[in-house]
């Protein structure tokens, strides 16, 4: 029967060939080509299209100036859907195929890391857009960091949460440590852990609940029957939400009550939970307050939320994108003091050079990462129902940490 | 001497893709093509067992992902060379696979796919709570340094992956056209008869369960390598299943060839939309080619192939 029909032979290399001429080599521009993966689709699509919108805005800015080295800005970049193993394909289609001239990452740990060894073998300067401790494996001296977790990441994010506990009176003795069952959650989990530990308190909570679990009731009930002075709990948007809402729903006592928790920096969320948001000390990186109004921030977010209107994404933009400018606003700045595209000389630049930023000046240690850690720990106040617009406004996150951008005390406990 | 064409096939695919590493300096070729050869195993693994034996594993990405940890695992632990690290992917996910089929395939039609779908999801929980592994929260698996005599670790992959692929494709036409493929072939049109013919059903049932759950981790071992960063998201994930499901039912799942002849064509479809399209598009293709498919051509592209042949030659005669 076999015989009687085409050979299979014949179709498998007939495939087979249509999948290598499938990727026919554009022609190359003179402009500027900055490439990158995004994620534009999946589980991080709403932060990767807000980012997209914040660097796009850069392209313009910089294209207004007249471009970069006297060429004009242009960018290539693909969706990675949020997926690792497209990460591999995609950097080696934009440094082989389109054949740009420099490359920034996409958003997120999980997509960082897979175009690390395309990079390095190639010797390119990587500006990355929040990865957590990525260069703590690779140890690449031209990898830079734009979340400013500082340089010791995993310790340095709850760093602000726990030095804050230990100034008050009477000082905390007792923890609860909690995370969602994911990667960013257990590491910050992991750095408060270590953190309690060199204090010498006493963990009297400490676990997970699985990634996504729709109900968090329970867990919030057995952390309050632990009566612990402290919650410092890493979780992502959907336990974020269920854990405000059940500690507000059973009154927890704690001390102190938050820490890690992503999606209550985001304006819907924040509209969602309202004034069960009071008292609440996390962590996050910029915040409309007065004392983080650096130069250009304003009108970046202008633009942004203009942009941002209709996309689905974050309406006021305060928690990605403006790092997602910013990282591109180091490389752009780097580019035109070396004055030309040798990496190993930008590299070098970017080493040496405090940059000023929309994020406010940016200085990198040795391993890529922020020199001084400038995670913010903010405490919710005054929040009203039903009103997103306040938290486009000063007074609603009150910045308790570092102390070089603190824009008001902590009200402590947290549920008087 | 009257020498075999596929075997001649073969021979010529691994000298073209030895001389590909060599004269391309296109790396991007080498990560596509991987990309394509994964799924190629994945589907020809899948269809021994769901193709030739008619039974329907939904839980093809738990057995990739036993590969991909038994690498990080191994690697970590005592830092084994790749093709020990192969070997024992093989041999673990070939041992899971046996006793899962020991334990469902007294399962039949959707209980045995639920069963499936169901030890995919215990094993990543295993996975989560596996704190050596990097748990939940992944882990780092840098690429060794030295790359044979490969320019880069890529191309080293990539005529692994080959090498890999090839060799599932010859098990698989072993097995098909062997009298072990007879036997699973009367499984899947009538299990009780080819029972009652003195078919050794349970045995040959659990060739296929070992040989699938084999191929699929072996398919799995090298990717830590590849993405250098591995948690249970991106091991287990959705379209890697769906991935070996589709390939076959696209090409065809009555022969060997199928398989071989869906991955290809619908891998350069996802890679080409890719970074033409869309990333999420991917899915949506795969979903729409099925369902077309399944409807229109439910012997896929061979079986399409094989009636257009037919109604020819009967026109012709």
């Amino acid at each position: 029967m076999i015989k009687k029909v085409m050979s299979p032979l014949r179709i498998i290399a007939i495939l087979a060939m249509v999948a290598v001429v499938a990727f026919a080599v554009p022609a190359q521009s003179k402009n500027l080509k900055i490439g990158f993966s995004m994620a534009l689709t999946g589980p991080l699509a709403g932060a990767g299209k807000a980012a997209l919108i914040a660097m796009q805005i850069w392209k313009d800015d910089i294209n207004k100036k007249g471009g970069l080295l006297g060429r004009k800005v242009d960018f290539v970049f693909y969706d990675d859907a949020t997926s690792p193993s497209k990460v591999p394909g995609i950097y080696s289609k934009l440094l082989n195929v389109d054949k740009v001239d420099l490359v920034v990452s996409s958003y997120g740990t999980n997509e960082i890391s897979p175009a690390m060894p395309i990079i390095m073998r190639k010797g390119l300067v990587f500006m990355s857009l929040f990865g957590l401790a990525v260069n703590d494996k690779f140890n690449y001296d031209r990898y830079f960091q734009i979340m400013p977790a500082g340089p010791i990441p995993k310790d340095d994010w709850s760093r602000g949460f726990f030095n804050l506990a230990m100034a008050q009176s009477p000082k905390p003795k007792s923890i609860a440590l909690l995370a969602e069952d994911a990667d960013f959650a257990l590491s910050a989990v992991a750095g408060a852990r270590r953190h309690a530990k060199r204090l010498g308190m006493k963990i009297v909570y400490d676990k997970t609940f699985p990634f996504g679990s729709p109900d968090v009731t329970s867990v919030m009930r057995a952390i309050k029957a632990a009566n612990a002075d402290l919650v410092y709990v890493g979780s992502y948007p959907g336990g974020s939400v269920g854990l405000v809402k059940a500690a507000n729903e059973l009154g927890l006592k704690a001390k102190m009550f938050g820490g890690g928790m992503v999606g209550l920096q985001f304006a819907g969320i924040q509209k969602n939970l309202g004034p069960m948001l009071n008292g609440i000390v996390n962590y996050d990186f910029w915040v409309p307050e007065p004392t983080l109004n650096f130069p250009g921030v304003k009108e970046f977010l202008k633009k942004y939320q203009a942009g941002a209107k209709g996309k689905g994404v974050d309406p006021f933009g305060h928690y990605l994108p403006p790092y997602a400018y910013a990282y591109l606003q180091v490389l752009g700045d780097a580019v035109t003091a070396v004055g030309s595209l040798d990496q190993k000389k930008i590299a070098a630049y970017i080493h040496k050079t405090t940059f000023t930023t929309v994020v406010g000046p940016v200085k990198f240690a040795k391993n890529g990462e922020w020199a001084k850690t400038r995670t913010l720990q903010v405490q919710f106040r005054d929040v009203k129902a039903n009103n997103i617009g306040q938290f486009n406004k000063p007074g609603k996150r009150i910045v308790l940490y570092p102390s070089s951008v603190k824009s008001g005390s902590i009200k402590y406990p947290y549920k008087q | 001497m009257k020498i075999d064409k596929f075997w001649l096939s073969v021979l010529v695919i691994l000298i073209a893709g030895f001389a590909f590493t060599k004269l391309a300096d296109n790396e991007f070729y080498f990560f596509t093509t991987y990309v394509v050869l994964q799924g190629l195993i994945m589907a020809v693994a899948w269809n021994i067992l769901g193709g030739f034996t008619g039974y329907v594993n939904f839980g093809s990405a738990g057995f990739f992902a036993v590969g991909v940890y038994t690498t990080v695992a191994l690697n970590k632990a005592f830092g084994l060379p790749l093709p020990v690290l192969l070997l024992a992917a093989g041999v673990i996910c070939g041992l899971l696979g046996l006793a899962a089929g020991y334990l469902t395939l007294r399962l039949k039609g959707v209980y045995f796919a639920i069963a499936t779908l169901a030890t995919a999801l215990v094993l990543e929980t295993i996975v989560n709570n596996w704190k050596f592994v990097g748990g939940a929260a992944g882990t780092y698996v840098l690429q060794p340094k030295g790359s044979f005599i490969f320019d880069n670790y890529i191309e080293l992959l990539f005529m692994l992956m080959l090498v890999l692929a090839v060799a599932a494709t010859a098990i698989s036409r072993y097995l098909s056209s062997s009298r072990i493929g007879q036997g699973l072939a009367a499984i899947r049109d009538d299990e009780v008869a080819a029972e009652c013919m003195g078919v050794p059903t349970l045995r040959l049932k659990l060739i296929s369960t070992t040989a699938m759950g084999a191929l699929m981790g072996i398919a799995g071992a090298p990717f830590p390598f590849f993405v250098t960063f591995v948690d249970p998201v991106s091991a287990f994930a959705l379209v890697i299943a769906v991935n070996a499901i589709a390939m076959p039912m696209i090409g065809g799942t009555a022969v060997w060839y199928g398989p071989v002849i869906g991955a290809l064509l619908l891998g350069a479809i996802q890679e080409t939309a890719t970074v033409t399209i869309s990333s999420e598009l991917n899915l949506l293709i795969v979903g729409v080619m099925l369902v077309l498919f399944i409807t229109l051509a439910p012997k896929g592209i061979v079986g399409l192939i094989q009636d257009y042949k037919k109604k020819k030659g009967a026109n012709n005669g």
